[in-house]
């Protein structure tokens, strides 16, 4: 059971990453001009809603054992 | 389908087998290659164009460092460039170790919560630095509220930042771990999984890894950046509005 | 974290012994972690695999690390790219400098050619004119000359007509008298008579 809720909070924070690949790659497309600032705020927006899956797991996973 | 379940189950369970020695011997190696590397490089600064790869590829690290320090800190960003390059190169080089290694510094969570505290610790006497004591606890506070709103709030909101501040340290050390450690791991589960039939699947994770690896060094060095500019960036606008709030908050 | 804030302005080698201090420290305290840090056994229970003496032990390490790596690789890495791009500024300027030089010998030499131009063009011009002021004093000259000596020539066939004349009429008289003397038998060579036949022919004669 806990296996799958690892599961949907992976898939939520995949479709996270997504969106904000989505918006980033939109807003570079758009704005060519504006990539440097525009990569850099994209990268932190990813670090942080990866960290949400890895906090996630160190409270998730150790309940598996 | 079993086996599956029993490798994940024990994930995080033999995370606790490398002792100190081992650290400090995986520590010591990781110094060793990044000193090699810059010795290297060191031999190919002479000269008014630098001929030497590796000292082409320092190069455009350091421009590419003072670029980040420059555009996010701003101009007075020059000074922090030793630090975040210092970080830069550690972490890559021990992310290249992992890749290749068992084990890596980076793939510890004690090492990675060592620099992270190094990291906000630095930050915070920077903030200090910048605005005084008083100044750097009163930008805990949040904004400045007057009567009723001021003792509720207020409380509220500082002990949410600094909750948030020590949140940082365990952000900055967890993301690392998780992704180094957690990507071995990957690489290892997906072994087990083409065990039966002899293909490592897992290898076919090294592009990905090869990503991560310079991805989460540039994060680590770029959030650091980003705190960093949060405390100092705005120090002169800081003071006035301090100056300019501060007396009828006081009277 | 308190550490690092107060070491972080002390000298080069405070920061070394510090970080010395506290990497060996931290490994100490890692080697006798069940005897001082006890709750580390149920972080690691719970899949939390944090030893604080290693952390502690890393923060000594980069206390150490940070001045080596800047005064071992970056600084001089710094200074060498600091210096090329200036090396590349004065090129630069040097480079502009003498271009600006080269333009203004450019214009020199085109104000001089321009110049001598001018110069050989007026010379010309001071040639030709003094070419034809000597060709219209010549002129003048020949024509002057060439109007004395028609005038010389007119005088003397005047003088010569007026001497043949005067022949002439003395002959015409003498010949006169003496057909006359022959008509006559008679001197007739007075002076009377010749001034008379004189007077006859100034009469007779075709003003001319």
């Amino acid at each position: 059971m806990n296996v799958i809720g690892l599961g949907i909070a992976s898939m939520g924070v995949a479709i996270g990453l997504g969106l904000i690949g989505f918006a980033g790659l939109q807003g570079m497309s758009r704005q060519p001009e504006a990539i440097g600032k525009l990569q850099t705020a994209m990268l932190i927006a990813l670090a942080f809603v990866e960290l949400v899956f890895l906090l996630t797991v160190f409270v998730g996973a150790p309940g598996l054992k | 389908m079993g086996g599956l379940l029993s490798t994940q189950t024990n994930v995080l369970a033999s995370a606790e087998a490398v002792s100190s020695l081992g650290t400090a011997i995986y520590v010591g190696l990781v110094l060793i290659l990044l000193f090699a590397v810059l010795a290297m490089a060191k031999k190919g600064l002479n000269g008014r164009v630098f001929k030497n790869p590796w000292t082409q590829a320092t190069e455009q690290l350091y421009l590419f460092i003072e670029n980040m320090c420059v555009g996010i800190i701003g101009s007075h960003g020059r000074k922090y460039i030793p630090m975040i390059a210092t970080f830069w190169l550690v972490i890559f080089v021990a992310n290249v170790v992992a890749l290749f290694m068992g084990f890596s510094p980076t793939a510890s969570l004690s090492f990675n919560l060592g620099m992270a505290l190094i990291s906000i610790g630095y930050v915070q006497f920077e903030g200090m630095k910048a605005n005084g004591m008083f100044g750097h606890f009163s930008h805990f506070a949040g904004p400045k509220l007057g009567g009723l709103m001021a003792l509720l709030i207020t409380p509220v909101i500082f002990v949410i930042e600094i909750v948030s501040e020590i949140i940082k340290n365990a952000s900055l050390s967890l993301r690392l771990y998780g992704n180094i450690f957690g990507g071995g791991k990957a690489v290892h589960s997906m072994n087990e999984l083409g065990h039966s039939i002899y293909v490592p699947f897992g290898e076919f994770l090294m592009p990905i890894k090869l990503l991560t690896v310079v991805v989460q060094a540039l994060i680590f060095c770029l959030l650091t950046c980003v705190y960093l500019s949060l405390v100092t960036g705005h120090h002169d606008e800081e003071h006035g509005e301090d100056h300019g709030h501060g007396a009828p908050a006081h009277a | 974290m308190s550490n690092q804030e107060k070491s972080s302005g002390l000298p080069y080698p405070v920061k070394l012994v510090v970080g010395a201090v506290l990497m060996f420290g931290g490994f100490w305290l890692s080697q006798n972690a069940e005897q001082y840090l006890p709750f580390q056994h149920g972080l690691a229970e719970k899949g939390i695999p944090l030893d604080l003496g290693i952390t502690i032990a890393v923060i000594g390490v980069f206390l150490i690390l940070f001045p080596v790596i800047n005064s071992f690789y970056l600084k001089p890495l710094a200074d060498a790219i600091n210096e090329r791009t200036h090396a590349l500024e004065s090129t630069f300027g040097e480079a502009e400098s003498l271009r600006a030089e080269m333009t203004k010998m450019k214009s020199d030499y085109e104000q001089r050619l321009v110049a001598t131009e001018a110069e050989a063009r007026a010379q010309i011009q001071a040639q030709i004119k003094e070419a034809q002021d000597l060709r219209q004093s010549l002129m003048a000259d020949a024509n002057a000359k060439a109007d004395e000596l028609v005038k010389r020539a007119q005088q003397e066939i005047e003088a010569e007509k007026q001497r043949v004349l005067g022949e002439l009429r003395s002959s015409v008289v003498t010949l006169t008298l003496q057909a006359s003397e022959k008509i006559l038998g008679e001197n007739m060579d007075s002076d009377k008579n010749r001034r008379l036949v004189t007077e006859f022919i100034d009469k007779v004669e075709v003003p001319s």
